[in-house]
C-alpha cells in the first residue's frame, strides 16, 4: 500500500515533466500514424490496380518490418541525425506493411458485383474509387490503421534512445536507475495513450461510415 | 413501317488471345422488345451482352445503341444511358435502398432532391413500398433486393435495358414472380430490352425474340415459336423435349378464348333453334352485371326453352384472364376438365377456354 501511495507521490512531483513528454510522444506517435497512412493508403490504392508488380512492394514492406526498431533507428541515424525526424521516418515505415497490405486486401475483396454493377451503371474509375471500392474496404483499413496505432505508441518509446525525447526517456532512465517508479511513470501513459488512440480511431470510423453512407 | 432498331449488332467478334468467345455475331433488337440470349455456359452470351455497354470491348465488327457506333461514344456516357441488371445484383451495401436506386443520378450530379424523388417513384414501381428505402441492402430478401436492382437500372429513365441473368440467383417461385411482374412493368414503361438467360422456360416467357448461342456463334434467332420449330438438332437438344408445352406460356389465355358461346339471360329463355347452340352442349347463364350464374344441359331445358334457377348448375373455378395458356392447360389437367371459364377479378364472365383451342394453338403459327 506505501509502495502505491509512494508511486503516486512520486508522479505528482513529477507531473510537469511527465505531461510534456506525453504531449510530445503523442504528437510523434500521431505524426506517424496519419503519414503513415497518408502513404500507405494511396500506395495500396496504386497497388490494387496492379497486384502482380504489388506483391513485390508489399513484400519490400514486409521485409522494412522485420527490421528492429533500434536497428532502424541506427541505421536512419546518420542520414536523418538525433531528434524527431528519424523517430517519425521509422514510425512511419513500420505503418506500411499493416496499412498497405489491408488496403490491398479491403480493395480486392470488395464484392465484384457491386464493382460491375457500379461500372455498368457508368462510375468512373475515380466514383468507383471514392463510391465503392473505399467505403467497403473501410472496416479492414481501420482495422489496420488502429493495429499501427497501437503499435507505433510503442515503438515511440525507442525515439528516447535517438533524442527524441518522449515517454520512452522516463523509462530508459528508470532502467539505468534501476527505478520501477520511474519506469512505470512512463509506462502507464504510454499504455493509455495506446488504448486512446484506438479507440478514438474507433470512433472515427464509425463517423466515416456515416459520412460515407450518407455523402 | 419500318422498325425501330434500338440496338444493332454486325458481325461482332471477341478474342482473348486467340481464343474466339464470340464469333462473328449479328442481330437487331427491336425499340420495346425483349430480345433474349441463350445458351450453354461459356458460350459467351454474357460476353456479347456485356459488350453492348462496352464492360467488355468488343475485337470486331461493330456495335450501334440508337444507329451510333459504341466506340465513337465515351464508354461512361454509354452506360449511363443504359440500364444495367446482373444476377448477383450488387447493391452496394453500405448504401440505403433509397441510395442505390438514386446511385446513377448521383454519378451524374443530380440534386439530392431529385435523386430522392425517383428513388421513391421507382421503389414503387417495382412493387416495394417506400419505407424500404431507408433500409439497407441486407434488410432485403433476394427477390426484394432484385427488385430494388431493376429500380436502379430504371433510375436515369434509359431506354435500353440490359440484363445478365437477373433472376438466376432467386428461388423458383420468387423468379416466375419477379419474371410476371417484369412483363407487366414492360407494358407500361416499352424498354428495349436485352435479357441473357440459361433457363429455356425463362426465354420463352418473357422474350418476343430469342438468339441461340453455341460456342459463341448464334445459331438460331427467332420468335419462340420459331425456336421449337427448329429444325437445327442442337437447338431441339438444348430447347429440350418440353419446349412447345413452354411456349404455351407465352400465350395470353384470352387469345384461346372461345367468343361465340351460348349464352342466356338468367330472365330470359333459350332460343332452341339459334344457331349457335350447333355442336354445344350446354349453354351459360348470365346476369345483368356481366357475370355467370353457371351453365345448363340443352338436354334438361324445358320443351320451349325455359328453365328455373334449380336447374343451373354452378361453374367448375376459373381461371383468371391474365393466366397463360399452359397454365390454364395444367388447371385443366390437374382438375380432370376440358374447359374452364375464364373469370376477371372483378367477378365478369370473359367466356371459356376449350382444351381442343388451347391445342389447336399450337398448330398456327404466332404472327
Amino acid at each position: 500500500m506505501e509502495g502505491v501511495i509512494g508511486f503516486f507521490q512520486y508522479f505528482w512531483d513529477i507531473r510537469e515533466m511527465v505531461a510534456v513528454l506525453t504531449v510530445r510522444h503523442a504528437w510523434m506517435a500521431l505524426a506517424g500514424v496519419v503519414l503513415g497512412t497518408l502513404t500507405a493508403v494511396p500506395m495500396g490504392i496504386l497497388i490494387s490496380r496492379k497486384p502482380k508488380v504489388g506483391v513485390y512492394v508489399i513484400d519490400f514492406a514486409g521485409m522494412l518490418y522485420t527490421i528492429p526498431s533500434l536497428a532502424l533507428l541506427g541505421f536512419l541515424l546518420p542520414f536523418l541525425g538525433l531528434g524527431w525526424l528519424p523517430t517519425i521516418t521509422a514510425l512511419v515505415i513500420y505503418s506500411w506493411l499493416p496499412v498497405l497490405r489491408n488496403t490491398v486486401t479491403g480493395i480486392l475483396g470488395v464484392d465484384p458485383a457491386a464493382k460491375e454493377a457500379a461500372k455498368g451503371m457508368g462510375a468512373t474509375p475515380y466514383q468507383l474509387l471514392m463510391n465503392v471500392e473505399l467505403p467497403l474496404a473501410l472496416p479492414v483499413i481501420m482495422a489496420a490503421i488502429r493495429t499501427v496505432a497501437v503499435l507505433t505508441v510503442g515503438i515511440t518509446v525507442m525515439g528516447a534512445l535517438v533524442g527524441a525525447r518522449g515517454l520512452g526517456e522516463l523509462i530508459f532512465q528508470g532502467i539505468s536507475m534501476m527505478d520501477n517508479r520511474t519506469i512505470l511513470a512512463g509506462t502507464i501513459p504510454v499504455s493509455i495513450m495506446a488504448l486512446s488512440f484506438d479507440q478514438l480511431l474507433g470512433l472515427l470510423e464509425r463517423k466515416l461510415k456515416v459520412v460515407t453512407s450518407s455523402a | 413501317m419500318t422498325r425501330e432498331i434500338s440496338v444493332e449488332l454486325q458481325n461482332v467478334s471477341k478474342y482473348y488471345g486467340t481464343e474466339k468467345v464470340v464469333d462473328e455475331v449479328s442481330f437487331s433488337v427491336e425499340k420495346g422488345e425483349i430480345f433474349v440470349l441463350i445458351g450453354p455456359s461459356g458460350c459467351g452470351k454474357t460476353t456479347t451482352l456485356k459488350m453492348i455497354n462496352q464492360l467488355i470491348p468488343h475485337t470486331s465488327g461493330n456495335i450501334l445503341v440508337n444507329g451510333v457506333d459504341v466506340t465513337k461514344l465515351d464508354a461512361v456516357e454509354l452506360r449511363r444511358s443504359i440500364g444495367y441488371v446482373i444476377q448477383y445484383i450488387g447493391l452496394l451495401p453500405h448504401l440505403t435502398i433509397q441510395e442505390n436506386i438514386a446511385f446513377v443520378l448521383k454519378l451524374t450530379k443530380k440534386s439530392k432532391k431529385e435523386q430522392n424523388e425517383r428513388a421513391l417513384e421507382l421503389v414503387e414501381t417495382v412493387g416495394l413500398q417506400a419505407n424500404y428505402l431507408k433500409r439497407y441492402p441486407r434488410e432485403l430478401s433476394g427477390g426484394q433486393q432484385q427488385r430494388v436492382g431493376v429500380a436502379r437500372a430504371l433510375a436515369a429513365n434509359p431506354d435500353i435495358l440490359l440484363m445478365d441473368e437477373p433472376f438466376g440467383a432467386v428461388d423458383p417461385l420468387t423468379r416466375e414472380q419477379l419474371q410476371n411482374e417484369l412483363l407487366r412493368l414492360q407494358e407500361s414503361i416499352r424498354k428495349t430490352i436485352v435479357f441473357v438467360t440459361h433457363d429455356m422456360q425463362e426465354a420463352f416467357k418473357v422474350g418476343s425474340r430469342i438468339g441461340i448461342l453455341r460456342q459463341g456463334k448464334l445459331v438460331c434467332l427467332g420468335t419462340p415459336m420459331e425456336i421449337v420449330r427448329s429444325e437445327d438438332e442442337f437447338v431441339k437438344n438444348f430447347i429440350g423435349q418440353g419446349a412447345l408445352f413452354e411456349v404455351l406460356d407465352t400465350i395470353p389465355v384470352l387469345r384461346a378464348i372461345e367468343k361465340d358461346i351460348p349464352i342466356v339471360s338468367e330472365k330470359g329463355k333459350v332460343d332452341l333453334s339459334d344457331e349457335k347452340l350447333k355442336g354445344w352442349e350446354n349453354i351459360f347463364v348470365t346476369n345483368d352485371h356481366g357475370q355467370c350464374l353457371g351453365y345448363i344441359s340443352l338436354d334438361s331445358l324445358n320443351q320451349d326453352g325455359t328453365f328455373s334457377a334449380g336447374q343451373i348448375e354452378p361453374l367448375p373455378a376459373g381461371c383468371s384472364p391474365e393466366v397463360s395458356v399452359k397454365q390454364a392447360v395444367e388447371e385443366m389437367l390437374w382438375k380432370g376438365k376440358t374447359w374452364l371459364p375464364v373469370i376477371s377479378e372483378d367477378e365478369g364472365f370473359k367466356g371459356i377456354v376449350l382444351f381442343s383451342s388451347c391445342a389447336d394453338l399450337l398448330a398456327e403459327d404466332r404472327r
